[in-house]
């Protein structure tokens, strides 16, 4: 009765977490303002419409392969890391198996094969080796966690909670099992339910059980003789042997079997059985109704993900959908961090010091930001940052497992944000280049680019605007000091393309190259980080390269562009 | 001869064709390329960022190579040019090589700088050598008039790089030469193609991108050779953004040296990933072939050797 309810209770919680999660994906998603949400109705039917028109055509084809392929074999863990594979495979396929032919025995199970026995082979030994290949993938998920962690593997709380779950439904299943073996109270059930009366040949029996199946040796100081074992084997085998092999095949719960007896030297045998059915009872139905609250909802997500890849192979042209595809994505991540091992920027994160420079950890939060719940400045401004600071080497998306579009989920993302208003300095960088040729929202990028430049023009003196004479600056200890030998020949400024490329080059880049030597030369930096001319500088070291005294004119820029966006960043936060 | 292959980010998302080409033709000479999945970023995109996060990327790239005992072989200049700088900076300056090791020791890697550095056309044109290249080839063009573009980052600054002279390069055009084409003298040669702008200032990475095209095209050239695989995008992909399908504007199709030297060394245009770049029309690869014939001239040379 109480496991009715109980039962009932995890069932209702957890359709509840479902019907959330599956609204999430029609309801939220980023979109940039230049492509604005469209509602949750036709959100639905334009899902509805690709689904089914994916079933009545040719893609039917894609969508068997890919059910074999990415569903059943998990190819693309298998692609990247096999003992990934390995471990993902076991848990998947033991828990899997599990469900189906022992927590759902009377469903499947059952009407599937007449002769179905819970204490009969293979069924015995089944649940067996499927619990130990559970616990097998946990072993090896948790060694990895542990040994990638300075790979910057990042693990939350709710990963560990995941894993430890698993490990607390199958070991306390296999406790059990091994509890009810060795327990007396237990084995005079069992007796009594074969009808077995003569108390000779049930301390047979006992003995049998003893020597053969796990069962404490309560009622034997010393070893049962041998002829009253064999006594008892015959006993087994008319009594017995129809509905329980031996407990040797359970191999895991017999080895468990014999820790029992300290349990049971505490609780007493038949208050430890209850106790270890409770909590394997409890932990399922916690499982259960935890389920789509955690990225254990992957079970379900993934699936669609990767469907969702396999047909359409990352082209969707439905706006309404490109949404829906975004929130499904989000749903099945499993912060496996596959993604932030292979990502190319992973070094940046070192420096910069930002999780969100990680794939995987710019999925977990963008669920938040999707969801509207992260509304700090703060978080938002490094996640900003984070977007940037990617080279779109777009190796997350090529490895991710559950077949997610990370790539076009950071480029909505990315315009997404700037839409509230912070400006992204990183965005003069050479990150903003793979961004310039794929012209995703230009207009956005445009916009964002002239705040950040705005910024620049207030934050630093210009040459235009001093109406007195350029004052001797105060800055001391400029690193790269090769300035100091340029005695203003102007050849640097007479063969830059940048310059050349000006009617007006003064007006435009407010300095020239060898201006900005000689402000250096007077001491004032500040003038010098202010000129447009450091920013339109291609690089290209040909100043360098013709200058007669050897100054450093294209390393200079760059230090002074790095010192301005430091001294920006900071005014920007303070 | 087997190289650890550093791709960069650009390349195997965009410019496949570069590497299939490059392994394609370096193997005919039993030169390996060995890819290396643990390589990440050269570190360049941050460069206008903090120094530090732009050296620190290359420095776990060549402790990588360094664990691995290899040497790194690049195709992409800026890539070429991080790697270099880092290993310049890491030389002067012990103390951030030991503040960067600290980190890379967290992945047990450690940065000594036993790893060498070395662009695809300086292993062709020093460990093949031009005479060998010939000798190999089974095709030859004939008026073919093609403009090289170096790319800034591998000649400058030249005492980073150590790459070539860097006001007359010639290991380049050395090499070109072994295929037959004509590699015209033209103004943009040694200049830049506008990428290091592209997102940061468009409208003036796209004058320096178009002032390149019509500079080559007034020259004379029917296809351009970038080096860089920066100024690949540029050609390959911004030349298009920027045409706003203008009528009458000839595109500049881009033609990879390890395409050109792979026709010539009878290598199948498919595997050199020709049609892959994206300016290139099926009748300019048909117009390509026709000017591949036996390497006529050279043979003379041959011979003259054997006589001699
Ligand atoms: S995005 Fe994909 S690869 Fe990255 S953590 Fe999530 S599931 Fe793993
Ligand atoms: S696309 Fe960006 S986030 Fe993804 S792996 Fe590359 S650098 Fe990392
Ligand atoms: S070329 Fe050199 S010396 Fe001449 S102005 Fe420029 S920086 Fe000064
Ligand atoms: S490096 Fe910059 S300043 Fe120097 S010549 Fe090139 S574009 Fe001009």
């Amino acid at each position: 009765m109480t496991l009715n309810i109980l039962f009932g209770f995890s069932a209702v919680v957890c359709l509840i977490g479902l019907i959330i999660r599956l609204s999430i994906w029609f309801s939220q998603g980023m979109s940039p303002p230049a492509a604005p949400a469209a509602p949750v109705g036709t959100r639905m039917t334009e899902a509805l419409k690709a689904v089914v028109g994916s079933f009545f055509s040719a893609k039917i084809f894609l969508i068997i392969k890919s059910v074999f392929v990415d569903l059943l074999f998990q190819k693309r863990i298998f692609d990247k890391s096999v003992l990934r594979w390995i471990a993902h495979t076991l848990i998947f396929s033991g828990f899997i198996l599990l469900l189906l032919m022992h927590a759902l025995h009377s469903v499947v199970t059952e009407p599937l094969f007449k002769d179905y026995q819970s204490t009969l082979n293979p069924y015995l030994f089944l649940r067996n080796l499927f619990g130990l290949m559970v616990i097998l993938g946990v072993v090896i998920a948790i060694f990895r966690r542990i040994t990638l962690k300075p790979q910057r593997l990042k693990t939350y709380a709710s990963d560990w909670t995941a894993l430890i779950f698993l490990l607390v439904i199958i070991l306390s299943g296999m406790l059990l099992e091994g509890s009810k073996m060795a327990s007396q109270s237990t084995f005079q059930r069992m007796v009594e339910d074969v009808s077995l009366s003569d108390e000779e040949e049930v301390k047979a029996l006992e003995a049998f059980w003893v020597q053969e199946n796990g069962l404490a040796p309560t009622n034997f100081q010393t070893a049962p003789p041998a002829e009253i074992v064999a006594k008892g084997k015959e006993i087994n085998g008319d009594y017995c042997m129809d509905c329980h092999a031996s407990n040797k095949a359970a191999f895991a719960s017999f080895t468990l079997a014999k820790i029992s007896p300290i349990f049971f030297a505490v609780f007493g045998d038949a208050l430890t059985v209850k106790l270890l059915w409770y909590l394997h009872i409890l932990a399922c139905l916690a499982f259960l109704a935890w389920l789509p609250f955690s990225k254990m909802f992957h079970i379900l997500a993934a699936p669609v993900s990767l469907l969702i890849k396999g047909v359409t192979g990352d082209q969707i042209r439905e706006p309404a959908n490109i949404l829906t595809r975004q929130m499904i994505g989000l749903s099945a991540c499993t912060h496996c961090g596959s993604c932030s091992l292979e990502c190319s920027s992973n070094m940046f994160f070192e420096t910069f010091q930002n999780d969100f420079i990680l794939p995987s950890e710019k999925v977990q939060y963008l669920k938040k930001i999707a969801a509207g719940k992260e509304t700090d400045p703060a978080v938002l401004k490094q996640m900003q940052q984070g977007l940037y600071v990617c080279t779109s080497c777009d190796r997350c998306t090529t490895v991710c497992p559950s077949g997610i579009n990370l790539k076009e989920l950071f480029v909505s993302s990315r315009y997404t944000l700037l839409k509230e208003g912070m400006p992204e300095t990183t965005m003069l960088s050479h990150f903003s280049f793979p961004l310039a040729l794929a012209q995703n929202f230009v207009d956005d990028h445009l916009q964002a680019l002239k705040k950040v430049t705005d910024i620049f023009i207030k934050s630093f003196q210009h040459l235009a605007d001093t109406s007195s004479p350029i004052t001797l600056g105060t800055s001391k200890g400029f690193g790269n000091t090769t300035f100091r030998g340029c005695f203003s020949c102007q050849r640097c400024t007479n063969i830059c393309p940048v310059v050349r490329s000006y009617d007006d080059p003064v007006e435009a880049l407010g300095m020239l190259p060898h201006q900005i030597m000689f402000s250096l030369g007077i001491g004032n930096t500040e003038l010098a980080m202010g000129s447009q001319m450091i920013w339109s500088c291609s690089t290209c070291y040909l100043c360098q390269e013709h200058c007669p005294n050897q100054v450093e004119l294209t390393d200079i820029f760059y230090s002074l562009k790095n010192s301005a966006l430091k001294k920006v960043e900071t005014g920007v936060h303070s | 001869m087997k190289y650890a292959f550093f791709q960069g980010c650009n390349i195997p998302i965009r410019i496949q064709q570069y590497a299939t080409s490059t392994t394609a033709v370096l193997a005919k000479f039993g030169i390996e390329l060995e890819v290396v999945p643990t390589f990440n970023c050269c570190g360049y995109p941050a460069r206008n960022v903090d120094e530090k996060a732009y050296i620190l990327p290359s420095v776990r790239n060549l402790a990588i190579a360094e664990k691995r005992g290899q040497d790194i072989l690049v195709i992409c200049n800026c890539c070429f040019a991080s790697l270099q700088k880092a290993k310049n900076v890491m030389s002067k300056n012990a103390q951030l090589m030991e503040e960067l090791n600290s980190i890379l020791a967290k992945e047990d890697l450690h940065y000594s700088g036993k790893a060498e550095v070395k662009h695809y056309l300086t292993v062709l044109y020093q460990e093949v050598g031009t005479e060998k290249i010939k000798a190999q080839r089974v095709n030859a063009f004939t008026d073919l008039n093609i403009a090289v573009i170096q790319g800034c980052h591998v000649l400058r600054p030249r005492e980073i790089t150590h790459f070539d002279d860097s006001f007359v390069p010639r290991i380049t055009e050395e090499l070109i030469g072994t295929t037959g084409v004509k590699s015209l003298d033209w103004q943009g040669k040694l200049e830049c193609c506008g990428a290091a702008l592209a997102g940061i200032n468009n409208d003036l990475s796209h004058r320096l991108l178009r002032e390149k095209i019509t500079g080559a095209q007034a020259a004379g050239a029917e296809y351009i050779t970038p080096i860089c695989s920066y100024c690949h995008l540029q050609f390959d992909t911004t030349q298009q953004n920027i045409r706003n399908g203008a009528a009458g504007e000839k595109l500049l199709p881009v033609l990879l040296f390890p395409q050109l030297l792979g026709l010539c060394l009878g290598i199948d245009e498919k595997a050199l990933g020709i049609a892959s770049n994206s300016t290139i029309a099926t009748e300019d690869i048909n117009r390509i072939k026709s000017l591949l014939g036996p390497p006529t001239e050279e043979k003379k040379k041959k011979k003259a050797k054997v006589a001699a």
